[in-house]
């Protein structure tokens, strides 16, 4: 056999082998330092993926801006005094000083246009040129600024307490460096005033700067919380060393080949060097054997390659089926799921591959002594941890049908919980409640017309239909619908333009604040605005030939939910008033609804092709589909069971948590494999003691059953548990991370590891013995 | 030794003496480009083209008339005639360089006329990327002017001069003229912003000859930040025509002569 060679190879010459592994890995690490992260949920989709061409499209016809930081300003006592509009005018102007910033289109009480009329005279100008020096001034831009629909919710608070300044930024500038940059501004002024730094860009740099700190401090983290209980469980440095190494060695492997192949890190391979510390932990199982063959055999070589033939197999499938699981993400259409999903299978592979050579070389190298030492202290009869798996293996044994009762009623529970499972995405919602990203956002949407911005692009057929009174009212008649929903802020479109005009042309009379009546007088006064406006008043809100109109909507949550609410009270608004108009929704939140969607969809698509390819490698690696399925029921049932409690907890199904499906499918089946095809390992041992004659073996009786399922829950059910705890202590770290995708993933993975091993202890023995007339039908094979 | 001196102070003086200062260069540039004639009319096209290569139009008649000297009072008056929906719009602007210009518009759906406040002379002209200012001209004494270097643009040698604007509140913190030498018109602009990175471009792409005068008939303004550009076609460009002073007027605005708008 070509594995059996690998590791009588690495057992002859096990310097050769350390040394080729540490050359591997010092050369792929000089990688590291080109790692770049990627952080804009855009790449989630490919460049050519419709809603991105679409969202583009509208970018550029609407001359909009990918990217806008918010600046909050809160003074309790109102901000329309000299003290804090003179802080506004001096924040503005070194925010237009940043490099970065698209200084043209700052919008701030200094930047910002208003078209008033004073006497005989139209003014379109700033709305604040000079801080007002009178009270008289001052009343004066307090008027100006709340009787203009434009401002208000967008520049100042309906209270007068919070104005906001909106800096979008150019292509390419990084969000968090702006947003610190704001904040040394901000600090240097001092007074009552609060100021919060919100936006999409500085949550998503934000995030990626966390994402690096993960990657540098709570790997190494997890790492050595794992080396610790491998230590404590082992009592030998060496062995300890080998495993982290061999952890180690695979992450490195596969990271440094992903930034070598020039691939940026996503939010989901940023997670991969915790899983595959949490993979390599598979390997416990040779050392937890090798340690009980040691005992045995009292020869060190002897132990390695006859451990090497008693777990090979098993460490092989689980590899194969943990690699296939993550493997198949790779045909999914989401970017980052592709990129993880080979890098983990990647690394998984090497995982294995060094389980054949790296261990075996590095257990050939360890003095014998310090085993022997070290492997006294384990004793199958002894130790308290193999006893009490022996009594939850009894358990299932011998009450197998109170136990699969217990079972089904909890899977009844489960199927409830996942009715409730609510699907949704909020990217605010990864960073924690407390940190200075959230609080400005809860601040600025509670205040203003919100963060979050969508867009509807209303599609005529014709140029200069959107000039027709018919058009305007049309988008003044869906805005104050839109503005019905709870989670629309603020809605801003072209109509609002011409209905100020409209106003200020005839001196401000409140019975012109409507759309005009005629083509002719819309066409003149969105003429005249454009004649002294910034051009890109106009253009964020119409195209050249004026076929296209975009409604600008600011939404009070992140959560992708709320485009969604968006785009069903926009077709239903069409459907109740028919108009030769298409709308098509579009921006940011559009697309992280899109993206989430799809991300979720891929993901579920994933898991369910996993789960096939999980089954048929159950078949090959038990030769038998009675078998397969026997092992596959613990691990759906501990899926059923998480999800189940997440649908009740009522977490949002999220990103995180979808990546979260195929990661338990491709772990908690290592457990399943073991446990099967030791128990069938020893019982095939045990009925060679007993008929030696015998060339077919005999259907096994039920006590040589029971017994061997005794034996398997005590001694590789030590492995499985040893497995769990490692991975689950590896895992709990995360749960310590400034950012929740992070803490999701880490407290569901050490729950969904304790349960599948105790699942598998449990179950199995329940089901073999409720089983055992099906499963031995044809004699034990 | 002397008479050596004296030969030296000689050669050394008249180039000294006739050499341009940067204030003289700026001062025959603006009486080159635009207050040349009595009076001037044209035809202008302007085309406002987006960074995606989208296409909004402007067309108009503009008649200019100048009230004194070089660098004096100057009164304009504009007739739309594209978009098509604003046709019959006219606007008129008397531009005084020491204070702010009185503008006034016609809006023909409603039939009224409005005065148009007008303190930001750098503001947008009808959308485009040419500012009031780029049109009718920047009082010279708002900015420091030295020469920075001499190039030639093409074939023709010009002198470049960096205007640096004394107040903080203009969008630009300094720009670079490329003045012809031969007929002091400003032939490139270089606009730098307040990061003094490089963000407006002015290029006059076509200089004819009409009635004796050096005209930039075609002249672009491209803003590189936003990728959006301006191109300006004159056509029926002429001069000294005669234009009377009555035509800037309230009364002419609503009902311009055809026989000057044509």
């Amino acid at each position: 056999m070509k594995k059996f060679s690998l590791v009588e190879f690495s057992v002859r010459h096990p310097k050769l082998i350390v040394a080729l592994a540490i050359i591997f890995t010092l050369a792929l690490m000089t990688q590291f330092p080109k790692m770049k992260t990627d952080t804009n949920p855009k790449n989630m989709l490919p460049k050519t993926s419709d809603v991105r061409v679409w969202n583009d499209e509208v970018e550029k016809t609407f001359g909009l801006y990918e990217d806008m930081i918010a600046l909050g300003i809160v003074n309790d006592k109102g901000i329309l005094n000299q003290d804090t509009l003179g802080k506004i005018q001096r924040i503005t102007d070194e925010i237009l000083k940043i490099k970065g910033v698209s200084a043209r289109d700052v919008s701030s009480f200094t930047t910002i246009d208003n078209v008033t009329v004073e006497g005989e005279t139209l003014k379109v100008a700033p709305l604040m040129t000079a801080v007002p020096k009178t009270d008289k001034d001052l009343e004066i831009l307090k008027k100006m600024l709340f009787e203009n629909p434009l401002f208000i919710n967008r520049i100042i608070s309906k209270d007068g307490k919070t104005t906001a300044i909106y800096v979008p930024l150019e292509k390419g500038a990084n969000g968090k460096e702006i947003a610190d940059r704001i904040r040394e501004i901000v600090k240097k002024e001092k007074g009552d005033e609060k100021y919060y730094v919100a936006g999409d860009p500085v949550a998503r740099d934000t995030f990626g700067a966390e994402m690096f700190k993960l990657m540098g401090i709570f790997s190494p983290i997890a790492g050595m919380i794992m080396f610790i209980a491998i230590y404590l469980m082992f009592r030998n440095l060496s062995l300890s060393i080998s495993m982290m190494m061999v952890a180690m060695i695979s992450i490195i492997w596969s990271m440094g080949l992903l930034i070598g192949l020039g691939f940026p890190i996503h939010i989901m391979s940023s997670m991969s060097p915790v899983f595959l510390m949490a993979i390599a932990t598979d390997s416990i199982h040779i050392f937890n054997e090798f340690y009980f063959r040691y005992r045995e055999k009292k020869d060190k070589k002897t132990a390695i390659i006859e451990t090497m033939n008693a777990v090979g197999r098993p460490v092989r499938y689980t590899a194969l089926a943990t690699a296939a699981g993550f493997a198949v993400l790779m045909f999914m259409h989401i970017i980052p799921v592709k990129v993880f999903g080979g890098l983990v299978a990647f690394g998984t592979i090497i995982l294995r591959l060094l389980s054949f050579s790296f261990i075996p070389a590095i257990l050939t190298l360890i003095k014998e002594e310090k085993i022997e030492k070290a492997s006294s202290r384990e004793d199958v009869e002894l130790s308290r941890t193999t006893q009490f798996l022996r009594s939850l293996g009894s358990f299932g044994t011998h009450k197998p049908k109170a136990t699969v009762i217990v079972g089904l009623i909890l899977f009844v529970v489960a199927v409830i919980g996942i009715t409730k499972i609510n699907v949704n995405n909020n990217m605010v919602e990864w960073f924690k409640k407390n940190s200075d990203i959230r609080i400005a956002d809860k601040i600025l949407n509670a205040d203003l017309g919100g963060t979050s911005l969508g867009y509807v692009v209303a599609v005529s057929k014709e140029d200069d239909y959107i000039k027709t009174p018919e058009a305007m009212r049309y988008i003044e008649g869906l805005q104050r619908h839109l503005e019905r929903l709870p989670v629309v802020g603020k809605t801003s479109s072209v109509a609002d333009y011409v209905k100020r005009i409209n106003r200020v042309l005839h001196n401000d009379d409140l019975q012109y604040d409507v759309v005009p009546e005629t083509k002719e007088m819309i066409g003149q006064y969105i003429f005249l605005f454009s004649m002294s406006a910034k051009p890109s008043d106009l253009d964020n809100v119409v195209d050249y030939p004026f076929r296209k109109a975009n409604i600008w909507v600011q939404l009070k949550t992140w959560d992708a939910q709320a485009m969604r609410d968006v785009i069903k009270a926009v077709d239903d608004y069409k459907k109740s008033h028919p108009i030769p108009m298409e709308f098509k929704p579009a921006g940011i939140a559009y697309f992280n609804l899109v993206w989430n969607d799809a991300v979720l969809w891929d993901m579920l698509r994933g898991f369910i092709v996993a789960m096939i390819v999980v089954f048929v490698i159950l078949v090959f690696n038990f030769r038998s589909i009675k078998w397969a399925i026997v092992g596959y029921i613990p691990l759906l049932f501990t899926i059923l069971l998480i999800y189940g409690v997440v649908g009740f907890i009522g977490k949002d199904f999220d990103m995180p948590i979808s990546v979260l499906s195929c990661l338990s499918l491709g772990m908690a089946v290592d457990f399943a494999i073991h446990f099967i095809s030791r128990f069938k390992q020893k019982l095939v041992e045990s009925s060679e003691l007993r008929i030696e004659s015998s060339e077919q073996l005999k259907t096994p009786n039920s006590e040589l059953i029971t017994n061997s399922l005794l034996w398997t829950a005590a001694r590789p059910g030590k492995g499985i548990m040893l497995n769990a705890v490692l991975f689950a202590s590896a895992f709990s770290v995360m749960m310590f991370a400034p950012l929740t995708p992070y803490i999701t993933v880490g407290a569901f993975i050490v729950s969904m590891m304790m349960l599948s091993a105790i699942m598998t202890i449990i179950y199995l023995p329940a089901l073999i013995t409720l089983m055992q007339g099906w499963l031995f039908k044809g004699g034990l094979r | 030794m002397r008479r050596f001196l004296v030969f030296l102070v000689m050669i050394l003086l008249p180039l000294k003496v006739f050499a341009l200062t940067p204030d003289e260069i700026m001062k025959k540039s603006q009486a080159a480009f635009l207050y040349q004639g009595k009076d001037f009319k044209a035809r202008v096209m302007m085309k406002l083209i987006s960074k995606g290569g989208q296409e909004r139009v402007r067309e108009l008649t503009m008649l200019r008339k100048n009230f004194g000297e070089s660098g004096g009072d100057q009164k304009y008056f504009i007739y739309f005639f594209q978009p098509a929906d604003v046709k019959d719009m006219t606007f008129m602007v008397y531009k005084y360089p020491k204070k702010d210009d009185d503008r006034w518009l016609f809006v023909p759906a409603i039939n009224m006329v409005r005065r148009i406040a007008a303190q930001d002379k750098r503001s947008s002209f009808v959308g485009s990327d040419f500012t009031y200012e780029d049109i009718s001209g920047r009082d010279i004494e708002d900015d420091t002017h030295a020469i920075s270097k001499e190039e030639k643009i093409g074939n023709r040698d010009c002198y470049v001069i960096k205007s640096t604007p004394k107040a903080a509140d203009v969008d630009y913190s300094y720009k670079l003229s490329w003045i012809d030498k031969t007929n002091f018109l400003p032939l490139k602009e270089e606009y730098y912003d307040r990061k003094g990175e490089l963000y407006k471009v002015f290029t006059a792409d076509e200089i004819k000859d009409i009635k004796g005068f050096p005209t930039a008939t075609k002249r672009t303004m491209k803003n590189l930040q936003s990728g959006h550009r301006t191109e300006v076609t004159f056509s029926k460009t002429d001069y000294n025509i005669g234009i009377e002073d009555s035509l800037f007027s309230e009364r002419y605005l609503k009902q311009p002569p055809k026989k000057w708008i044509e």
